[in-house]
């Protein structure tokens, strides 16, 4: 049966139009709402609110704790890019190319930190790092190491530093999982002839593996990036809070605080316009960067 | 006519969808105006109608917001309370205050709650004139009757202080008391009881939650600002007043903080405590002093070690042959301006405020109300360390109270409690830390 036009609009607006409202109430409308709160002085537990202009975009300019908000999210990206894209890769060559009996074993371990809550790994961390029961300090101190231990996430210097294991041992399985999705449709001939070729197994990896699985890659680093600079608020929430003296501070983190703590809101809604603008910034850089053409053999 | 069709299709559509979620989210609505007309009844003089409570349940439970609004039901048939209460309360009755729809009655207290941001806001009813009529059994007039006056906004009442909370130092009495060290009568002898617990014992002394510097800042300073400057000194910290900071007072009990520090008699893991942490590593026995308020006890019921005896001081700050000195934290009954049933309201904090739920309220929670003339002494349902608390804070020769004149913004509190963790982990010295401090007050003086 051929569908009639009418009939195909009708399917493409009952497909389209509870999407749209559902994007446009869940999505737009908060996000046009925190633009629009953004030009008020508004404690966020009244009616009373007071237009400000620019004013709360000046005090972001000039308050400092802002830059070094955005130093500690970057300093997350960087370091969780880096962590897991290698730690992910590692496992994931190492699952499907050396023939590992216990390889499934392996598989659910590394992806069983990403079916837990980011809180309870947050409280979970919290407690290995422990400056008097944790397990951290206990090891170091079993090794001998004592001059090595100190209160992690108590330290000005060491806490920031602290929340990038958790997050790294948090993010590898679903990134692995991606990367050997990706090896796996690489067909074994290409092996074959790398080897027939006199290629040797770690230049199988780098000509062969790596460009095959880019868009993975790419795609994972891109993830990484986005839900760190609006997620990785949570782990700090959950194991410093951003202090000690906001040495653990992110962008969202402080929005927290300031909305919710210090009571403006007006103020956090200009943070929060700020994360989405270096987010997309961020993005569109990284397109540029990563760009590289599909290659297929 | 076929487009028509199909427009008006596409119009029916979304006005169905809209129509559903309109009626998905007005359920609240529908309650107001069953309100409205329940509280017609209030007009004509009787109480009655529907009232509704805030209360915020914590370290103190709600076992006595139970006797008091069973009683209160007893006493007035007619009225329907409803309760709204829990430990986030707060941030689950916010979007009705954001939206002009609060409950009657509310107890300001615990995470998420502002006495000064809702003054500020405009959202308690102004209770000077009021307050004044209200008697208590013996013909005592309330305002007279409290230990502590309420806090006042540029001169008016907008909240009645229920809960008289202080906080001090908590001490481990079967190690400090039992074990020959000295209970810490002024700073001095803290220092050395704390130098000869750490020598004895092999512990850092002292601890606290240092995820949460304001428990240092309104369980030690304060009481130190108090001893040093009164409650002048106190109220031009607060309002964070030009070169109240950097004052020459505040400067030496400053210094205080820092020989702390460097003498090692803050426990070496403070900052990366939260209140729970640091609370747990006391009652294990790793410290020996904790500066928190009167409900340590109730908080921590569950974990406290079977041979655990706690013993409490207002906080040793103070200079050599001074009083010790108290600043209570008061946790205020207040009624909402856009109140429904202020009638009704009014009547309930008159009803609570007695004495007869005073003496009940330090049986149930071991802490005390903020209404003088209540004999603890003689009821064995409180317990020891707050009838020892409350004979000691009633002796004006061992103990001063001083006031402050409202809690501190959040907007001043929060960077002087950033730099108060800097300065107890030792990355800044106390003429840092001042400088630091009067900055932020700049800051806050100008918003």
């Amino acid at each position: 049966m051929v569908q009639s036009k009418k009939q195909k609009y009708m399917f493409l607006a009952f497909c389209l139009i509870p999407t749209f409202i559902m994007f446009a109430i869940f999505t737009l409308y908060p996000l046009f709402s925190g633009l629009y709160y953004s030009f008020f002085d508004w404690s966020g537990s009244s009616q009373n609110k007071e237009f400000v202009g620019l004013s709360n975009y000046i005090k972001l300019i000039s308050d400092e704790i802002i830059p070094r908000t955005i130093i500690h999210d970057y300093f997350l990206v960087v370091t969780k890019v880096i962590g897991i894209m290698i730690l992910a890769m590692f496992f994931a060559v190492a699952l499907t190319q050396l023939r590992i009996k216990e390889a499934p074993f392996y598989r659910i371990v590394f992806f069983f930190p990403n079916i837990m809550s980011v809180v309870v790994i947050g409280i979970l961390w919290t407690f290995i790092y422990n400056p008097s029961l944790g397990l951290i300090n206990s090891g170091l101190e079993f090794l001998g190491l004592e001059s090595w231990t100190r209160p992690w996430l108590g330290d000005e210097n060491w806490a920031l530093p602290s929340l990038v294991l958790p997050s790294i041992w948090a993010g590898i399985g679903l990134f692995m999982l991606m990367l050997m999705g990706g090896i796996a449709n690489v067909s074994k001939s290409y092996y074959e002839a790398a080897e027939i070729d006199g290629a040797n197994e770690w230049q199988q990896f780098w000509k062969v593996t790596l460009p095959l699985v880019w868009p993975q890659i790419k795609i994972s680093v891109l993830y990484i990036v986005i839900t760190t600079l609006n997620g990785s608020f949570i782990i700090v929430q959950v194991m410093t809070g951003g202090g000690p003296n906001n040495s653990t501070h992110v962008m969202g983190s402080y929005l927290y605080q300031q909305a919710f703590v210090q009571y403006n809101f007006g103020y956090g809604a200009t943070i929060g316009v700020m994360i989405l603008i270096i987010s997309l910034i961020t993005v569109l850089v990284l397109q540029f960067f990563m760009r590289r053409d599909k290659v297929e053999y | 006519m076929k487009n028509l069709f199909k427009s008006r299709l596409l119009f029916l559509t979304v006005a169905m969808l809209m129509l559903a979620l309109v009626v998905a989210c007005s359920s609240d609505d529908d309650n107001s105006d069953d309100k409205a007309s329940n509280d017609s009844g209030s007009s004509d003089g009787e109480i009655s109608g529907d009232l509704e409570i805030q209360y915020f349940v914590g370290g103190y439970g709600d076992s006595w917001w139970k006797e008091v609004i069973a009683d209160f039901q007893e006493e007035y048939p007619d009225v329907n309370i409803i309760e709204h209460a829990g430990p986030n309360i707060n941030e689950e009755m916010r979007s009705r205050w954001v939206s002009n729809d609060p409950p009657d009655v509310v107890y300001i207290d615990g995470a998420g709650s502002s006495e000064t941001q809702m003054v500020e806001d405009g959202q308690l009813m102004n209770l000077t004139e009021w307050v004044e009529g209200i008697e208590l059994d013996n013909g005592d007039k309330l305002v007279d009757s409290f230990i502590v006056e309420p806090g006042k906004f540029d001169g008016e009442i907008f909240s009645l202080p229920l809960v008289f909370d202080t906080w001090g130092t908590w001490y481990n009495k079967n190690l400090v008391g039992d074990g020959g060290y000295e209970v810490p009568t002024d700073f001095e002898s803290f220092m050395s009881s704390m130098e000869a617990i750490k020598d004895g014992e092999g512990i850092d002394p002292f601890v606290t939650t240092g995820q949460h510097p304001y428990y240092f800042l309104r369980g030690m300073l304060y009481p130190a600002f108090g001893a040093a400057g009164g409650n002048e000194l106190l109220a031009d910290l607060i309002t964070g007043q030009e070169g109240a900071w950097t004052s020459d007072t505040v400067l030496d009990i400053m210094k205080r903080v820092e020989r702390m520090q460097k003498e090692g008699m803050i426990d070496s893991g403070v900052g990366a405590l939260n209140h729970t942490q640091s609370q747990m590593n006391f009652l294990l026995g790793d410290n020996a002093f904790i500066p928190v308020g009167f409900w340590l006890p109730n908080e921590m019921a569950n974990d406290i070690p079977e041979d655990f005896e706690f013993g409490f001081i207002p906080s040793p700050m103070q200079a050599e042959g001074e009083p010790y000195a108290i600043v209570p934290d008061l946790r205020p009954l207040a009624i909402a301006e856009e109140a429904e049933n202020p009638e009704a309201a009014k009547a309930f904090v008159e009803f609570a405020f007695t004495r007869e739920y005073a003496m009940s309220f330090s049986e149930h929670t071991g802490a005390i109300m903020n209404i003088t003339g209540v004999d603890l002494t003689e009821n064995d349902n409180v317990p020891g360390y707050l009838t020892e608390a409350n004979a000691m804070i009633n002796d004006p020769e061992q103990v001063q109270i001083y006031e402050k004149p409202h809690p501190m913004s959040a907007d001043l509190e929060t960077p002087i409690s950033d730099a108060l963790i800097s300065l107890m982990l030792g990355n800044m010295t106390a003429e840092e830390f001042v400088e630091e401090a009067e900055k932020a007050a700049a800051q806050y003086r100008g918003e």
